[in-house]
């Protein structure tokens, strides 16, 4: 009898199975036709014309199609990774923006007026400025987003870090009060801010998604999921956001600034090679990833007039630990970063996709120029001044960090180990670190040296130099402690001489790099190629907002 | 593909089989008469050779660098090419298959014969409680999805266990051994011999349920012989079909597991080479389109070997259960 | 047949104690290694104080006991899962539904190849015992079961993809573009195998059987005793079994084929997961995945007792 039923069950499956079969068939071969375009992907790019089946609506004039990440989620408050702020950046805004070119731009505030010691901003709304849904924006407004983000309730890990500066911020922050000393609403149209000290880079801060508007109505009508449907005061409206799959964000046609030109943008979150994608003219824009490098930068290929290529706000390098022995030598760190041939490995490893860092302010940042100043390799003068070094003879076990799942180091890193194996005959080992502890383990000072980059907020050395190597700063990964570099730093974050405030940024850095608390490696470079027929379509050095201009015009 | 081979590879020969030293020694002939068997322990054995010996016979180091010979194809220099940071291939596969070696070793030893042995015994033999708890947790430990829960162990424990480690090092003063990779290495055993004795030692314990109340078994308890005694004495010899078939069978796995671990980060960490980081580094897409050998060389080495493993698990079960097929 | 019941029974009420145990296994092992949630997202903003503040709002601050205590509490009265920490404004389901739907597409079309493919190749070369294909096709299909699908994957792609350039090389455009092939093939190629072996065995057993004697005395054509009798008799238990095996095979050989190909299915996803340290999500993945596994064993179980009455009598006895 059991025979039976084992019988009678393996039937009905044996049936689904052919049914489901026979769905695969019929579906496969529709999927034939609709794939037909993958077929003569790189050969014939002019294919794309032809309809791209299923999709009703024309890629047409005012629809910019390109691929991105998922954002985790859109509360301006808390995010702080670059695919959520991407979005957000076109969403939501604040008083003041930057512009593609990294310069501070009015938005929520038509004008502003700074006391004359610098201390007190003075805010003026634009009489225009409205959420997407018409109500006006208001001095309540800004107050009420900016104590929002501090609230400890809200659960933001980055507020105190870019709204501190306003007098009673951290004790908001810490739960010691609700309401912001420093925030004053004026009038329904005007708000005044006022700050610790004269600190020029307050307005980058502002800049930065933390302090940006958000509606106080939807917040408490529904706290936990508003960002899925947010009544944001940025030029774009989210309008669809299937997760893992598409976000399409619609132009906000009475922002403030002016419509955008672009009626939608649609962000494809999956899909395969994102190039083969851009081939077949199924988006219009995308990034270039260092295999597909060397064919598009090929004068050849049809695709180099559509190549483009934009240093970004950021650089990578190797941290020495200046505490841990035997970095906490100075001359040791001298030795590691002579012994690497950096342009080398640039020239061969990375097919030269990215400058060998020439400082450590990057390009685009105040006071940053062009000559090299950092290492020539030179492993003679290495090998020297190691022997000279106080580890000549006693040299300890040596470990690099690097945050990283996955087989593979990069090629860099093996390549930057193997240089120090045979200029200086230290073998040190790798350890790849799992990004779960990677960054605690750096702030409890478990690695000797660490691989890693920097992105920047703002283009202001502050960013950089103050954040990462004052003694007193928590993200000073490199554990420098340099009295005479305190005092200029902090002597730079309120001189409001612009010329002399730059002037002791580079003072700063020659010190740092002739005492190497870093050896900076590269700055970083987004490769894009973008279809000839987008026009104005920037390619920003930093996550800000990017769309506004952009036009289809085929 | 990991967990489900190491309990497929089990097969039960025919229960009551006649003394154990003989038949192991009759079926070791029979095998070799196979020659695919042959052929099988001669790759097998090819390939632990050159895991054993590489610090002495591979031509370069395997992080040994060139940079101006990045990329080459196969020369007489370097039979296998070389890759991205110009390092001998060679020898990178060579100290790869060292990797191997140690972690399938070590593994076997633990998880493929001395856990399942030990508590499949225990079970089989002392039955009451200790049947229930082991075969509990057992059948818990199973019903967990492995290679998530593989990956999540790793993930967390690792930075503890390194820790440990090194504090051990500098207990015992006997320096290095996180540096060599050793502390990587001992997780990945670990974590595999968890979750890989269960399927074993739920064959040996059926077995010994079935031996227990066999005649001999009987006549020995009645002659007073020690639990101790007859465990080894007379039931190991008869379970040792078992556990060769079971660890042969599960080689091939651990092997394939170990690769899949390192591939997700999550194994052996670099510079310490291993075929997961050499199949990762083959896989991108330019070196796919330009210097295929860099895949190929890796990927056909891991499959033959575990198809060698397979196949010879798979003559192993015929010549210990002579059932005509 | 009368402990059969009984024994399913038994076996589903061990479910939720399998699921217990598994379920404060994994709350206990992702909170008590190094990193959470709040320090891992924050990345290169170091601020401790702040990190504390939000580990209250979240109530990571608690001792582990204490926070499984509530996290049950939740779940069974609730039947809330928690939040996600890295998608912070979903719920649990609508994370991980895009993700499962992804790989289970996946894993339904390489199930259909499988057996489509494994059990007509495996009674062919039943049929064919003693020629030299036989052996062939059974040492070919034992290479694919061999062969990892880590070095599968990037196999398929060389050939189809680079070489030829037939195929897309990753990611999933839709349901049904060609991107599904290569996913497809990798995954259902051991399985293939699998079930070809098995299926070859078990016809090999029934040819021998005497019903299907009989009906070759009967003077029955050979394709007909073939179709009828032994396919029948077969391939049933074949399928109960190996539809149980395959889930398990599936589910991990996942992981690699979505890391591989760029794939945004839950086999990638668990791993975004450990290294984001999302707790609440790595969690109801494994709950998920090992009710499955338990049910699938359950399967393949209840095929084998009812198929060989030994292995009836082994289970009955040992649990």
């Amino acid at each position: 009898m059991s025979n039976k039923l084992l019988l009678g069950v393996g039937g009905v499956a044996a049936v689904l199975a052919l049914a489901l079969a026979g769905i695969l068939l019929v579906v496969a071969s529709g999927g034939d036709d609709g794939d037909k375009s993958a077929d003569g992907g790189g050969k014939t790019p002019s294919a794309s014309q032809t309809e791209d089946g299923g999709d009703d609506t024309p890629a047409g004039e005012s629809e910019l199609r390109i691929r991105g990440a998922d954002p985790l989620f859109l509360d301006p408050a808390v995010a702080q990774d670059a695919d959520s702020a991407f979005y957000i950046v076109e969403i939501f805004s604040g008083l003041v923006r930057l512009d593609t070119d990294l310069k501070v731009q009015p938005d929520l505030a038509e004008r502003w007026d700074v006391s004359t010691d610098g201390t007190v901003y003075t805010f003026y709304l634009d009489h225009d400025a409205t959420f997407q849904d018409g109500r006006p924006v208001l001095a309540s407004d800004i107050k009420y987003s900016m104590e929002r983000a501090l609230n400890p309730e809200t659960g933001s890990i980055v507020a105190e870090n870019f709204l501190g500066d306003i007098v009673g911020a951290r004790d908001v922050a810490r739960g010691r009060a609700d309401e912001v000393s420093g925030i004053k609403v004026i009038a329904d149209d005007k708000v005044e801010i006022t700050i610790d000290a004269p600190k020029q880079y307050f307005l980058f801060k502002l800049t930065y998604p933390t302090g940006f508007v958000v509606d106080e109505k939807q917040i408490t009508a529904n706290p936990r999921r508003w960002t899925l449907k947010p009544n944001g005061t940025g030029p774009y409206k989210l309008k669809e956001w299937k997760l893992n799959e598409r976000i399409v964000l619609e132009a906000f046609e009475r922002h403030h600034l002016g419509a955008p030109k672009l009626q939608t943008v649609r962000v494809e979150l999956a899909g395969g090679s994102a190039l083969v994608a851009y081939e077949d003219g199924d988006i219009d824009a995308t990034g270039v990833g260092l295999d597909d490098l060397a064919r598009v930068q090929s004068p050849d290929d049809p695709l180099n007039k559509e190549y483009r290529k934009v240093e970004k706000l950021s650089l990578s390098y190797v941290g020495f630990n200046t505490n841990a022995p035997p970095f906490d030598d100075p001359k040791v760190r001298q030795a590691f970063a002579l012994s690497v041939d950096r342009k080398k490995i640039a020239e061969v490893i990375l097919k030269d996709a990215v400058p060998v860092a020439t400082g450590i302010l990057v390009p685009g940042v105040p006071g940053y120029n062009a000559d090299d100043k950092t290492y020539a390799y030179d492993p003679d003068r290495a090998k020297q001044l190691l022997a000279e070094s106080k580890y000549a003879d006693n040299l300890p076990e040596i470990t690099l960090a690097e945050s990283g799942a996955g087989a593979s180091v990069g090629p860099t890193t093996e390549a930057i180990v193997q240089y120090w194996k045979d200029n200086l005959g230290v073998e040190v080992k790798i350890q790849q670190a799992e990004t779960g502890t990677f960054y605690s383990d750096i702030d409890e000072g478990r690695y000797q040296m660490f691989e890693l980059g920097w992105i920047m907020d703002y283009p202001d050395p502050e960013n950089i130099l103050d954040v990462l190597f004052h003694s007193k700063s928590r993200q000073n990964n490199a554990r420098y402690n340099n009295p005479e570099v305190d005092a200029k730093l902090e002597q730079a974050r309120t001189e409001t001489d612009t010329e002399k405030r730059l002037a002791l940024y580079r003072e700063v850095e020659k010190t740092l790099i002739d005492d190497v608390a870093w050896m900076p490696l590269y700055f970083d470079t987004t490769h894009a190629l973008v279809k000839p027929y987008v026009k104005d379509y920037p390619i920003p050095a930093a996550v800000v907002e990017r769309f506004r201009d952009v036009a289809i015009d085929r | 593909m990991s967990m489900a081979a190491t309990t497929a590879g089990f097969e039960a020969p025919s229960a009551g089989a006649a003394r154990g030293e003989s038949l192991t020694r009759r079926a070791m002939r029979r095998l070799l008469r196979k020659k695919v068997a042959v052929l099988c322990l001669v790759v097998i054995a090819v390939f632990y050779a050159a895991g054993a010996l590489a610090p002495w016979v591979a031509p370069y180091g395997y992080a040994e660098q060139n940079l101006d010979v990045s990329f080459q194809g196969p020369s007489w220099d370097h039979p296998f090419g070389t890759d991205r940071n110009g390092r001998d291939m060679l020898s990178r596969s060579m100290f790869a298959a060292r990797t191997t070696v140690v972690v399938t070793l070590a593994t076997v030893a633990t998880g493929g014969i001395l856990l399942p042995l030990t508590l499949g015994m225990l079970a089989g033999y002392k039955g009451g409680w200790a049947d229930s708890i082991i075969m509990r947790a057992g059948e818990v430990l199973a019903s967990m999805p492995g290679l998530p829960m593989l990956i999540l162990i790793s993930a967390t424990m690792r930075p503890k266990f390194v820790g440990w480690v090194e504090d051990a090092e500098g207990w015992i003063g006997w320096g290095g051994l996180t540096g060599s990779g050793f502390a990587d290495y001992f997780l990945i055993f670990f974590v595999l011999s968890l979750f890989g004795w269960v399927g074993g030692a739920r064959l040996i314990r059926t077995q010994v349920l079935t031996l227990r109340g066999s005649e001999y078994v009987l006549a020995a308890e009645a002659a007073g012989a020690s639990t101790a005694g007859i465990l080894f004495r007379h039931l190991l010899p008869n379970i040792m079909p078992l556990v060769i078939v079971g660890a042969s069978a599960s080689l091939g796995a651990i092997a394939g597991t170990e690769i899949a671990l390192t591939f997700l980060g999550v194994g052996i960490q670099p510079p310490q080479p291993s075929f997961g980081a050499l199949i990762t580094d083959g896989a991108s897409r330019t070196v796919l389109e330009n210097h295929p050998q860099l895949l190929l060389v890796p990927a056909s080495i891991v499959a033959s070997l575990i198809f060698a493993f397979n196949l010879l698990g798979d003559a192993l079960n015929d010549v210990f259960t002579p059932r005509a097929q | 047949m009368e402990g059969l019941a009984g024994y399913v029974i038994r076996r589903l009420l061990f479910l939720p104690l399998t699921l217990l145990i598994v379920s404060f296994a994994t709350f206990y092992i992702t909170r008590w290694g190094p990193g959470d949630p709040v320090s891992v997202y924050s990345g290169q903003y170091r601020d401790e104080e702040a990190f504390d503040r939000v580990r209250h709002k979240y109530g990571l601050d608690k001792p582990i006991i204490q926070q499984y205590g509530i996290y049950m509490e939740r779940l069974l009265l609730h039947g809330d899962l928690g939040v996600s920490f890295r998608y912070r404004d979903r719920e649990i389901p609508e994370v991980i539904g895009p993700k499962i739907w992804v790989s289970v597409r996946l894993g339904l079309y390489a199930f259909i190849i499988t057996f489509a493919v494994g059990i007509p190749v495996g009674v062919f070369a039943a049929i064919k015992q003693g020629t030299w294909l036989d052996p062939l096709l059974i040492s070919v299909f034992l290479f694919f079961q061999s062969v990892p699908s880590l070095v599968t994957v990037p196999m398929l792609v060389l050939l189809f993809a680079v070489k030829l350039d037939w195929l897309p090389a990753g990611g999933v455009d839709g349901i049904f573009s060609k991107s599904m092939v290569i996913p497809t093939l990798a995954l259902s190629l051991p399985g293939i195998a699998g079930v070809a072996r098995l299926a070859r065995a078990t016809t090999l057993g029934t040819l021998h059987e005497d019903f299907v004697r009989t009906a070759r005395a009967k003077g029955l054509a050979e394709r007909d005793v073939i179709g009828r009798h032994v396919a029948r008799n077969s391939l049933v238990p074949v399928m109960t079994t190996v539809i149980g095996l395959s889930l398990v095979g599936l589910i991990e050989g996942a992981f690699f084929t979505e890391t591989l190909l760029g794939i945004p299915g839950i086999g990638r996803f668990v791993f975004e997961s450990v290294n984001g340290r999302d707790y609440n999500v790595i969690l109801a993945i494994v709950l998920l995945i090992t009710t499955a596994f338990v049910l699938a064993n359950l399967v393949v179980d209840l095929a084998l007792i009812v198929i060989d009455p030994r292995v009836r009598a082994q289970r009955m006895l040992s649990r």
